[in-house]
């Protein structure tokens, strides 16, 4: 699922929140002013629950959001025991992808990316425009990328390293099935 | 004998000159997004490598002339040494830029190698002048790192004063011996400043041994990881630099003291480790990358959240918090550039979260959020260096209307400019790309009217320093 659309509103409400607390900060100083001696005390207790409360806030969503981490398997033997998976070999040179022209719709496949000449990347757009899954292409190395489509339609591919000045050039794309 | 404040000035000058200078390049590259004008792909890319590496470089300038102005009033400090250094810097500035006009160089600030050796529409030698360019730039950014940490070490009595050690450690510091909060970050930008600089000059010597032979292989990975460690960081430690000022300003307008304490130099320990490994996160889409590392990458992005908003950013809420804060444009500068590197903080975060970066990776996302830091955060903090050293020579403030204007403007016209990287961004509009997908070339329009309306600001922002200094000293040098 596409989570690019998502990411905006909660940063907007977070930067908003944040905002609005230094702002109210900086128009307290309207009000008669406090000795720093007494802001001092105060000022140390919260700054103690903030720290324990981002600490483990920060800790909780990196545990949490692990099952979510796009990596394959560390063991190739993961990769072999899901016999239904597909292995799809994906090429990309200077200003172009090697790649197949049909995929297959709700069957796992596993893309092996690599480069024929510099860093690039491989990023793939949905029918809608939003990107699903991305990795780099890299010239002497192989990265797998595990993807499930679930969505039938066009797919885009896109350079997401630059790459040369025919970088914005650089896409394709197949029909998912 | 060069006074201190000529230094401070020498480097602050030449940096905002640069930011300028690249400023109209990046306005010029978003109205080619917006489709207003066509330079075409050599000549945009060309500019967008150019105002990769002159900006972070202008801003580092700024930190680097205000961190050592402020390590100045510490103590003796050899100015000859300092422009030594910022002369290295400038060599290397002048070097870049003949590299990419007219030399055509546009394999990007980051060079990744292969990158400029292979499918280079640009001359050999452009190459070549590009990476003599950042390996000066490294070696004048290392030089200046070593004087401060020479000068840090034999001001606060070696290691353990300097780092706050004792004060953490040692119930028999003396107080004299405690270094202030500006130098505690003198100390840690010196430390992680010199690994920097030498990554800066690992890698320009590998990919200038590959220019010269080009039977020398490099490992892609490996240059990858040297590369964005050092990008990463430099880019990082302007922050951390600009802070010792903040430090000082706010507590200078706030009429309150901003003492070093024991969680004060702890944070900036964290600090030290953190933008020391938090590059990892540029790395996440290597999925060769040993996998650890990648955990490292997020676990260390978030937490540089703690040290930044815990002790500089709360540190500097409790100065101000019903203090008599004198508003000037000065420490409104500050002040809002705290709420900037906030903000861009919170926009770096979530794209330090592996799940939301395979979607984030590479888009406007990325730009969106350091811009937000670094126009929003370093740069208002250079101009509040800049204010702040006006106001007090002259003993004056600029009038209440003239900091609307410059308010509405300013940051009304950044608002606007930023919004445009953040809304394509969420919608998977790639960076980097001379004429992008829908929606880009829309939000690139706002974008474009966003920062012609700041540059408006800071026209303003520019008359009224000429103004401020034209005005006798009432507290000279």
């Amino acid at each position: 699922m596409a989570k690019g659309p998502l990411v905006l509103p909660v940063f907007l409400v977070l930067a908003a929140a944040a905002m609005a607390v230094m702002l109210l900060v900086a128009l307290s100083t309207r009000l008669s002013p406090l000795p720093y001696s007494q802001v001092q005390p105060n000022g140390y207790k919260l700054r103690r629950w903030w720290f324990v409360i981002l600490s483990v806030g920060l800790v909780a969503i990196f545990a949490v959001t692990l099952p979510w981490f796009p990596y394959p398997p560390l063991r190739a033997a993961a990769h072999a025991a899901k016999n239904d998976t597909l292995y799809v070999k994906i090429t990309a040179q200077q200003y172009g992808f090697t790649m197949p022209s049909v995929l297959p719709l709700d069957r796992r496949i596993v893309f092996e990316v690599t480069s024929l000449d510099v860093n690039h990347g491989f990023g793939i757009y949905d029918p809608r425009g939003q990107i699903v899954a991305q990795v780099q292409a890299m010239p002497d190395y192989v990265n797998h990328l595990p993807v499930t489509f679930t969505r039938a339609g066009r797919y885009t591919v896109r350079c997401l390293e630059y790459c040369g000045i025919g970088h914005a050039s650089m896409q394709g794309g197949f029909d998912v099935r | 004998m060069t006074s201190a404040r000529r230094v401070l000035w020498i480097y602050l000058l030449t940096g905002i000159a640069v930011f300028t200078l690249m400023m109209l390049l990046g306005i010029a590259m978003r109205a080619e997004q917006a489709r207003w004008v066509a330079f075409g792909p050599q000549i945009f890319y060309a500019m967008l490598t150019l105002h990769g590496g002159g900006m972070i470089t202008s801003v580092a300038l700024c930190g680097m002339g205000g961190l050592w102005y402020l390590m100045r009033r510490e103590g003796e400090l050899s100015a000859r040494a300092a422009l030594a250094a910022y002369a290295l810097v400038v060599l290397g500035v002048v070097a870049v830029l003949l590299s990419v006009f007219p030399g055509g160089f546009a394999a990007g600030w980051t060079f990744l190698y292969p990158l400029p050796f292979v499918g280079a529409t640009w001359a050999s030698w452009a190459t070549g002048t590009f990476l003599i360019g950042i390996m000066l730039v490294s070696l004048g950014w290392t030089a200046w790192c070593f004087q401060i940490l020479a000068f840090t070490l034999t001001r606060y009595g070696g290691w353990g004063g300097a780092s706050g050690w004792n004060l953490v450690f040692k119930r028999d510091a003396e107080p004299h011996a405690v270094p202030p909060p500006q130098s505690i970050a003198a100390f840690v930008v010196a430390v992680d400043g010199i690994l920097t600089g030498m990554a800066g000059m690992t890698i320009g010597t590998a990919l200038i041994a590959h220019w010269l032979s080009p039977s020398v292989l490099i490992d892609p990975l490996w240059a990858k990881n040297v590369t964005f460690f050092f990008g990463h960081a430099f880019a990082n430690l302007t922050i951390y630099m600009a802070l010792g000022w903040v430090y000082v300003g706010m507590a200078r307008y706030t009429g309150r003291e901003y003492h070093t304490t024991k969680i004060l130099a702890i944070a900036w320990w964290a600090t030290l480790i953190f933008v020391a490994v938090a590059y990892f996160h540029h790395l996440y889409m290597d999925f060769v990358q040993y996998r650890p590392l990648q955990y490292v990458g997020e676990i260390a992005s978030y937490l540089s959240a703690i040290p930044a908003t815990a002790v500089s950013v709360w540190g500097s809420m409790l100065l101000v918090y019903r203090s008599r804060m004198r508003w000037t444009l000065g420490s409104i500068f500050l002040f809002t550039g705290l709420i900037g590197w906030v903000v861009g903080g919170i926009g770096a975060l979530l794209d330090a979260s592996i799940p939301l970066n395979f979607d984030l990776h590479n888009t406007l996302w990325v730009p969106a959020h350091f811009h937000t830091y670094l126009l929003g955060g370093v740069f208002l903090f250079a101009l509040g260096l800049i204010y702040m050293q006006l106001e007090e020579r002259s003993g004056r403030c600029s009038p209440p209307l003239l900091r609307w204007v410059v308010g509405l403007t300013t940051f009304g016209g950044m608002a606007v400019f930023l919004l445009g990287f953040y809304v394509a961004g969420a919608n998977g509009v790639p960076r980097r790309y001379a004429l992008e997908p829908s929606p880009g070339p829309l939000t690139a329009s706002w974008a474009t009217v966003g920062a012609l309306l700041l540059l408006l600001g800071l026209l303003v922002v520019l008359i009224e320093a000429i103004r401020l200094a034209r005005l006798p000293a009432e507290n000279p040098a």
